[in-house]
């Protein structure tokens, strides 16, 4: 009998707030974490799903100490949520047993903010990037810190699968502990890319919203990105229970797989098929699952993951509750995967859906129940969270109520 | 001159975390817990401040003969006195 994997521990840091009860407070009450900031030379506004205020968390970071003062923004967020969810876990590392420990942290971009100031600076002022900059901008930093930080000295990398990456660090996270590589572990993502440089490249690709996200509505008019991080831990549920942890739920699959077809365009059968190895073996009853879509409020994402949930639950699909999360705190891009595994794993643990807000126009090709602009009361047993990336690279993770 | 030090000795003492009560000039450098990385900051900002040239590889012992604070204010004034006038 192979090693189970549950969650005993939460983080979340993001427009929404900077820890997991202000997320799922914001996510409960059908909260807009979506402002509008100008974040280069000139007025052009931008729209993001930031942390509001801008300094909320600059001011936050500073307690984190001097380590974290000369990181990136993408590390500290990682930390900060890293740290909430090792203090919600109740874990006390000590030397010993952080040899079983891992620290898996995705990352679509890694240090934007770092590298765009210092090149902006040496390319514009002639000014030398400061000495950090690489180590500030690997991808890697995130679970670096947190190896030093917390002294987890098992399973440490990134993950990188831009928009998946979260979710591919959690359930590469989950398979580490299954193959008793570890006993337990930090897993999830952070993003930063809130910056000039990126953001220009982001409205270069015309998929930007210019006001709101409208997930699933015909009104939609593209993404929102936004910034934080989502970091769970994960615990071989044996070592949890002896230690009588407070269980949130079990990962019970974990899907992923890749299109291999085009660069920007997801398709169906990929998106599917991830959907389908997360549940297989799981006798799941579609009117007790929620799926937290990827659901990203663009023409390429929406009515194709609405045909991929179509294609895997058939009829059942009209019985399920889908919603999109990033209508609210936006599209966190690497770390999405990260703060909507918490946000999937709070819908079951509280027994309600959270919505898609903005939803104002029904689509045809969208058909689902998405639990449109108010949350609702569902007694769950499961949920899916979604994560479809740029490349075709596609990752489903499965959480059950324990 | 007096400026040039005391600029140094404040990015000195921003990375020195292991220094405990005053910095001097009769400090050890031994005793400022700066590692090798804090050396290369420290340049990095001497450099950006003082708007002059330390000639340093990363891969050497990076002080020398140098024992306490004074031996790098030393040093410092050396390299501002080479320093061709602007």
């Amino acid at each position: 009998m192979s090693r189970r994997v549950v969650v005993t521990g939460l983080g979340a840091v993001s427009s929404l707030g900077l820890n997991t009860l202000e997320f799922w407070n914001g996510l409960a009450g059908g909260k807009c974490g979506i402002v509008r900031r100008t974040l280069g030379p000139g007025d052009g506004l931008t729209i993001t799903a930031s942390i509001a205020p801008a300094d909320a968390f600059d001011a936050y970071a500073e307690t984190l100490g001097r380590d974290m003062a000369r990181a990136d923004r993408f590390s500290r967020l990682a930390v900060a949520a890293a740290e909430e969810a090792l203090k919600d876990s109740g874990i006390e590392i000590t030397p010993e047993l952080g040899g079983r420990g891992a620290a898996i942290i995705g990352t679509g971009i890694g240090g934007a903010g770092s590298q765009d100031e210092a090149y902006h600076a040496m390319l514009t002022k002639g000014r030398r990037p400061h000495p950090l900059t690489i180590l500030r901008i690997i991808p890697n930093a995130p679970a670096s810190h947190l190896s030093i930080r917390f002294g987890l000295r098992g399973p440490a990398f990134a993950v990188s699968s831009a928009c998946a990456s979260g979710a591919h660090a959690i359930g590469v996270c989950a398979d580490i502990i299954r193959s008793g590589a570890a006993d337990f572990g930090l897993a999830g993502a952070s993003e930063a890319v809130l910056s000039y440089g990126p953001l220009e490249a982001w409205k270069a690709m015309h998929i930007m919203s210019d006001d709101l996200c409208r997930p699933f509505s015909k009104s939609r008019k593209g993404l929102v990105i936004g910034e934080g991080a989502g970091v769970l831990m994960l615990e071989d549920y044996d070592r949890a229970r002896k230690r009588g942890a407070a269980i949130y739920a079990e990962l019970v699959g974990f899907g992923m797989n890749a299109d291999g077809k085009d660069m920007i365009n997801p398709a169906v059968d990929g998106a599917a098929g991830a959907m389908r190895a997360a549940i297989e073996g799981l006798r799941l009853d579609a009117a007790s699952l929620y799926v937290n879509a990827h659901g990203t409020g663009t023409l390429m994402n929406d009515p194709t993951e609405t045909k991929a949930i179509r294609e895997v639950f058939g009829a059942d699909a009209d019985r399920l509750l889908v919603s999109s999360t990033k209508s609210m705190h936006g599209h966190l891009l690497g770390a999405a995967g990260g703060v909507e595994a918490v946000a999937a794993i709070l819908a079951l643990k509280h027994g309600i859906v959270p919505p898609t807000i903005n939803y104002d126009e029904k689509d045809p090709d969208c058909d689902l129940d998405y639990c449109p602009n108010e949350a609702r009361p569902r007694r769950l047993e499961f949920a899916l969270s979604n994560s479809f990336a740029f490349g075709g690279l596609n990752a489903v993770l499965a959480f059950r109520r324990l | 001159m007096a400026d040039t030090e005391q600029t140094l000795l404040e990015i000195i003492k921003a990375h020195a975390v292991g220094l405990t009560g005053e910095l001097t000039r009769e400090t050890p450098i031994a005793n400022l817990g700066i590692d090798s990385f804090a050396v290369v900051e420290i340049i990095y900002e001497v450099e950006e401040k003082l708007g002059v040239e330390v000639p340093f590889n990363a891969n050497q012992n990076p002080f020398g003969e140098m024992k306490t604070v004074g031996d790098l204010l030393d040093a410092l004034a050396k390299l501002m006195a080479q320093k061709s006038p602007a």
